[in-house]
């Protein structure tokens, strides 16, 4: 849509304005309680029963071009004109109307006098309809000079005294303010810190003496270069990285908001992130895709199906499925769904103007709805035949050739083992029956009789057994590959005013749009689409200067511990604002130019001086910036529950590679329970059993319960900040309660690793200062000093039977090992 | 008012307490939210003064999950009981929900007599003799609101405030407003908590404020607290460890000279490791005496382990642990709620009334507050979920728009009754408490203003009350 439009809905707006803003005493009626409780219990129930069939916004029920449904609606009026005249029923069309005087409404019958006499009242007090308080917002907001709205500005990097300091371009902004004030960084790490510190942010792993050594003795200047390469060119890579985006998701293999339901195929969609992480999607079209993966053109049955699993962003974790209300039930999932997208990609919290203008940003209760409208268009969940509860739509994913083979081998493999097993349950079945016939003779010997009851309980038992068996197999029989998706609606329609959240209250309609502090024009939405391709299009548009300074400085704050702007989910007004923000932009620019490579960027940033600076105390700086904004020193924090659980495995020795898949290990009859298709939401699950090894992954492929305990193997997630899936945190909680402690001190799951570490040291060293020596390489990645070996082996000396494995539990605790320097 | 009356923003600790904290434990600060920048640790569970005087220093709360009838047990209607099982015109309003098992509205009586008790004349069950020897300390609101009719929205809401978002606990936000008064535990228990973590999580607050979860023991093998014994190590040996690593962290600590995150890490094992040794004792049920245990049903029995997990409350509380919360569940009566009604009650009352009795006798009533509440009421017509059996068979559908909720102590008026619904029960028609009014309520008696108690988070203010919430002056003593 053109540029204008804006004005010329504004000035429909103006027009409304003074039948809605009526005389000063009918302002002041607007918080009347009174007034609001007549109207919504006396008078909006006769409205609502006897004049909505005909007089409302639903398609085809605007007779005589008269909507009863909001304040604008009678106020405009239809064919014959405004419909009330505020204090005069007698000169009011619709008092009129249903007194029968001319017109005769409602057409089937006169209301009763009751009802005539009490909307003859309500025009009598000035026809309070607080319906249109909602609609009289103030117009879209001018453009606002907050900073994060501001387009991003081009700017080369600062002149700076000690230009031999820096290494890029990065460095000059970061150093360049430390010169304002007259402070020096702190001196470099050393390469021991620098390979830990990298390797961990990197990958979410230690580096292993083996990388260690390569890298302390390469002596070329592309050392730290090859280092970044490899790393980056790692698997672990995107195992690391994809967890950073899965907590803006909300992503757990169940759905839900109160209730949750097994979500059988999430783990698609967990793949798709890490995939497109290593291959290095440009992150504009992995945001494109995931907002509107289904609306995309595709050239291969590949990227077809990719695109699809994308959309489960907008599906997976935080999604309502149980509600009474199936109204209520949309506009509280297009709720999610903004939520979601402004916090994940524009760091605003739009949703927040779902019933009234934002307080603090500039952004009305119209560019809710606008956006709102998207995702109302858009259809995500279909309700089930059971009670009150919806669910989640699968979408068939698109096969190749070799794929359809292969699963219709594997489907016709299944079907023959149910068929096997039901022949088998059948004739076991008849067995019994026979063996309990014989049983009936009296006579029958004694042996005879035992033997004959044996068979007969053995074969009960089969019986029982298959009868887990055959119905687990018929509910998880192979199908066409399945994801979680969203698609369009058949007629996706721009969305109205719901006042306050209530589906039922509705004020005028918005058209689909963006926000209207950073774009003025409206989309062109083909009329059979919901408009999410052109939100993807617009949300990673030059025209927004948001979503790429929100990425960019996310990655930031991954790799120095805090972001140039703090607030890394909330870019609003009262949010933080950017220690640099010349630099935040000169990343975005440089971010969008090279194509949104994650890759590049984060190449760029561990490659400066800037990311190679110890974490030591100055007192000076300290002084003048305690906080460390300005970067004079590495931030120092602590590995959170998947870097620390990883990174125990990995050091025992036993950290299992994973190719993906389903992480709930529901293929064991034993962990489902209730699979009949009557039960409330089958399958329920409780897993007794794990696949041999599974305990040994990295936790992204473990299960994610939506709310409860994290289980089994992933159970460190519920001491270590893990944020639940009902939250977006783009940055994660670092506590230190004693819950965690006592993990660290007692639980079994330490004491198992310190037991497969102190056995490796055993077995890869001959000597105890020689397992010094590797242990200390392998869990803090440098060689220890003589003052700590001393101690240690006064400590081995005095540890007794298990003194190795106390010592390696005692370092596992350590914070040198919990924090990456 | 006093000097010590502080914003909730800019706390800072009262001298005594500063003193107090710092002869105990290590360097006397403990645990920290970490600020990565390197802000200086400050002790998020310091105590802290209160907004003005307070009445109820701690709290108790009685969380009956499942949605309790209180036309069963403490708010019988004649009319009701008079029309006991005739068809009556729906007093429900077309609000678009469903209602399952509801297809024409039959009146149904107590399942037992509900009578007058004590001085005061507060109308209790038959099924709850514990509770009503207890009547003339009990507040009891009658018309108290919530904003869902499903379990988990509405527990959530009961606990947070909030139906959908994962907020604050109400007992995160009371450790956040108050702190701890023994740094030897955490100053938020929940024994036996509902399945949902939310319930008692500290969302945006520090997460030292978090309900720490803990079951009754059943048997020498079961941990009241996960993790809190080692399995592996005797005493002396994890002690050794506990040194070697405490040693080599102040010697990291000492190379980098101040970073507040590893001096939260360290102080957090000391405290667990003080946890261990204190928890155990205060666990131990056995130092109580028989005439004690027997108050609270202990000793097999349907009434055992909510007795045990209520004794263990009193425990808690005393020893200083600010907030603390037992789930009994067992009160979602869709069905013959005529014998189900009865085994709850069998289960939960002496434990609840004993309690009662118990911190009355030792003088710990008067400042301590008590909360008894599901989530929810029932309706006060039946429900038969089968569509043909009789009404002695029938339950009742849950009830959001007017429930009892029952309070103790701390400063309420004692053998006091709030609040009136319709002839139905249905409407609140006087004395109406939203659950923002009873939040509200709450932290009023805990010494807190609700409008003061906030957090800032994504940009704004967020209070336990949200934007609502009117402190219900007339139950206060």
């Amino acid at each position: 849509m053109r540029p204008g439009h804006c004005t010329i809905l504004l000035i429909g707006l103006l027009i409304c304005l003074p039948a809605a803003a009526a005389s000063a005493e009918d302002k002041d009626r607007v918080d009347d309680p009174a007034a609001a409780a007549f109207f919504q219990e006396q008078v909006l129930p006769i409205l609502k029963q006897h004049c909505f069939e005909c007089h409302s916004h639903q398609p085809g029920k605007v007779k005589g071009g008269l909507v009863l449904d909001s304040r604008s609606g009678w106020a405009k009026g239809g064919e014959n004109g405004p419909a009330i005249v505020e204090r005069k029923p007698d000169e009011s069309l619709l008092i009129q109307a249903i007194r029968y005087q001319d017109l005769e409404m409602p057409p089937a019958g006169k209301l009763p006098a009751e009802s005539i006499r009490i909307l003859e009242q309500w025009v009598a007090e000035g026809a309070y309809d607080p319906r249109v308080a909602v609609v009289t917002q103030k117009p879209p907001a001018p453009k606002s000079q907050h900073w994060a709205f501001r387009p991003l500005r081009k700017g080369a990097a600062p002149r700076v005294k000690n230009a031999r300091w820096t290494r890029s371009a990065i460095d000059r902004f970061i150093l360049a303010r430390l010169e304002d004030q007259n402070l020096e960084p702190v001196e470099d790490a050393d390469r021991y810190t620098w390979l830990r510190r990298v390797s961990f942010d990197l990958t979410g792993l230690p580096p292993t003496p083996v990388e260690i050594e390569a890298f302390v003795t390469d002596d070329s200047r592309r050392a730290r270069e090859t280092v970044v390469d490899r790393l980056l060119a790692s698997r672990a890579y995107g195992e690391r990285w994809a967890r950073h985006w899965l907590d803006l998701v909300g992503y757990a293999d169940q759905v839900g908001t109160s209730n949750n339901v097994f979500a059988q195929f999430a783990w698609r969609y967990r793949d798709y992130v890490i995939d497109a992480l290593n291959n290095d999607k440009p992150f504009d079209r992995f945001i494109r895709e995931q907002v509107a993966g289904d609306l995309l053109p595709y050239e291969s049955v590949q990227q077809r199906a990719e695109n699809l699993v994308a959309t489960g962003f907008l599906v997976l974790g935080d999604i309502e499925i149980v509600e009474a209300d199936k109204e209520k039930l949309l506009v509280d999932i297009a709720d999610q769904q903004v939520r979601k997208v402004s916090k994940a990609m524009l760091a605003l919290t739009v949703d927040c103007a779902r019933c009234h203008d934002h307080k603090f940003d500039p952004i009305t209760q119209r560019d809710y709805y606008a956006m709102a409208g998207f995702f109302h268009g858009t259809s995500t969940v279909y309700k089930t035949d059971r009670g009150v509860w919806s669910d989640v739509h699968l979408l068939d994913l698109p096969e190749s050739t070799s794929q359809q083979a292969e699963r219709e081998a594997s489907q016709a493999s299944h079907a023959e083992k149910i068929a096997a097993s039901k022949a088998e349950r059948t004739q076991a079945q008849q067995r019994v029956a026979e063996l309990a016939e014989q049983l009936k003779d009296s006579e029958l010997p004694k042996e005879e009789r035992d033997k004959l009851t044996a068979e007969r309980d053995k074969a009960n038992g089969r019986i029982g057994q298959l009868n887990r068996e055959i119905p687990h197999a018929e509910f998880f029989a192979p199908t066409v590959p399945r994801t979680h998706g969203v698609q369009d609606k058949q007629q996706p329609v721009d969305m109205r005013i719901t006042i306050r959240g209530n589906p039922r209250a509705l004020g005028d309609t918005v058209s689909r749009g963006f926000l209207s502090v950073l774009s003025g024009e409206l989309p062109d939405i083909p009329a059979d689409q919901s408009g999410r391709e052109q939100l993807a299009n617009w949300l990673t548009s030059p025209d927004n200067p948001l979503t790429a300074r929100v990425t960019v400085n996310r990655v930031w704050q991954k790799l120095f511990g805090e972001g140039l702007v703090q607030t890394v989910d909330y870019f609003g007004l009262p949010g933080a604002t950017p220690s640099h923000p010349e630099l935040l932009d000169y990343l975005a620019n440089g971010f969008i130019r090279d194509g949104w490579s994650q890759k590049r960027l984060i190449r760029s940033l561990v490659l400066s001086r800037t990311y190679q600076l110890a974490s030591l105390h100055d007192e000076r700086c300290h002084e003048v910036d305690p906080s460390n904004s300005l970067l004079w020193r590495m931030r120092r924090f602590r590995l959170d529950a998947e870097a620390l659980r990883d990174a125990m495995i990995f050091v025992s020795g036993k950290l299992k590679a994973s190719s993906g898949g389903p992480a709930l290990p529901l293929e064991f009859p034993e962990n489902v329970g209730g699979l009949s298709p009557t039960d409330v939401n089958p399958p329920s699950f409780n897993i007794l059993k794990w696949r041999p090894g599974q305990e040994l992954e990295r936790t992204i492929y473990l299960p994610i319960i939506r709310s409860g305990s994290q289980p089994g193997p992933a159970q460190l997630r519920n001491v270590f900040d893990f944020p639940q899936p009902s939250e977006f945190a783009g940055r994660r909680a670092t506590t230190a309660v004693p819950t965690q402690a006592l993990f660290l001190m007692n639980s079994p799951v330490v004491r198992e690793q310190a037991v497969s570490l102190a056995a490796r040291m055993q077995t890869e060293a001959e000597s105890d200062p020689e397992r010094l020596q590797l242990l200390w390489l392998v869990l803090l990645n440098r060689p220890i000093t003589e003052p700590e070996r001393e101690e240690t082996l006064t400590f081995l000396k005095q540890a007794g039977d298990q003194a190795w494995t106390e010592l390696c539990h005692a370092v596992l605790a350590s914070n040198e090992f919990l924090m990456r320097l | 008012m006093t000097d010590e009356t502080l914003t909730m923003n800019s706390y800072q600790v009262s001298r005594r307490e500063l003193l107090r904290s710092a002869a105990c434990g290590i360097g006397g600060v403990a645990l920290s939210s970490m600020l990565a920048g390197g802000t200086e640790a400050a002790n998020p569970l310091a105590v802290r003064a209160s907004h003005f005087d307070a009445s109820a220093k701690r709290m108790i709360f009685i969380f009956l999950a499942g949605g309790p009838s209180q036309g069963d047990l403490f708010a019988p209607k004649a009319d009701i009981s008079r029309q006991h099982g005739k068809s009556i015109k729906s007093p429900v309003g077309d609000d678009g929900q469903i209602r399952v098992g509801v297809k024409e509205f039959l009146p149904m009586a107590p399942v037992a007599p509900v009578k007058p008790r004590g001085d005061a004349g507060l109308m209790i069950s038959d099924l709850m003799p514990s509770l009503a020897g207890v009547a003339d300390e009990l507040c009891m609101l009658r018309a108290v609101v919530s904003d869902n009719k499903a379990h988990s929205p509405a527990a959530l809401q009961f606990h947070t405030g909030h139906i959908a978002e994962a907020r604050p606990s109400m007992g995160a936000w009371i450790s956040y407003g108050l702190g701890t008064e023994n740094e030897n535990l955490p100053s938020f228990i929940t024994i036996h908590p509902p399945g949902d973590p939310r319930i008692y999580g500290s969302s945006f607050l520090p997460a030292i404020h978090q309900g720490t979860p803990l079951r009754v023991p059943g048997n020498a093998n079961e941990a009241a607290i996960t993790d809190l014994k080692d399995p592996q190590a005797q005493p002396v040996a994890q002690r050794r460890r506990l040194d070697f690593l405490q040693n080599m962290n102040q010697r990291l600590l000492s190379r980098v000279k101040s970073d507040a995150q590893m001096e939260g890490i360290i102080e957090s094992f000391e405290l667990a490791f003080r946890m261990q040794a204190e928890t155990p004792e205060l666990v131990d049920l056995s130092a109580e005496s028989q005439q004690t245990q027997q108050l609270y049903g202990i000793g097999g029995g349907p009434t055992d382990r909510n007795g045990r997990a209520c004794l263990m409350a009193r425990r808690m509380s005393e020893a200083g642990v600010r907030f603390v919360q037992v789930t009994i569940g067992g009160w979602d009566h869709h069905g013959d709620i005529h014998n189900a009604l009865r085994g709850s009650c069998a289960a939960a009352d002496k434990p609840i009334g004993g309690l009662i009795s118990d911190l009355k006798r030792r003088g710990l009533l008067e400042d301590t507050l008590v909360m008894i509440s599901g989530e929810f009421g029932r309706t006060y017509w039946s429900q038969d979920l089968s569509g043909k059996s009789p009404i002695i068979k029938h339950g009742r559908e849950h009830q959001q728009e007017s429930f009892c909720t029952l309070l103790a102590g701390g400063g309420v008026k004692p053998g006091f009754v709030h609040g009136e619904t319709d002839e139905l029960g249905y409407q609140p028609i006087a004395g109406r408490v939203h659950l923002h009014d009873l939040h509200a309520t709450l932290l009023h008696l805990m010494g807190m203003d609700h409008e003061q108690l906030s957090y800032p988070h994504h940009g704004r203010d967020f209070r336990l009350t949200d934007v609502f919430g009117n402190v219900v002056n007339e139950i206060i003593a």
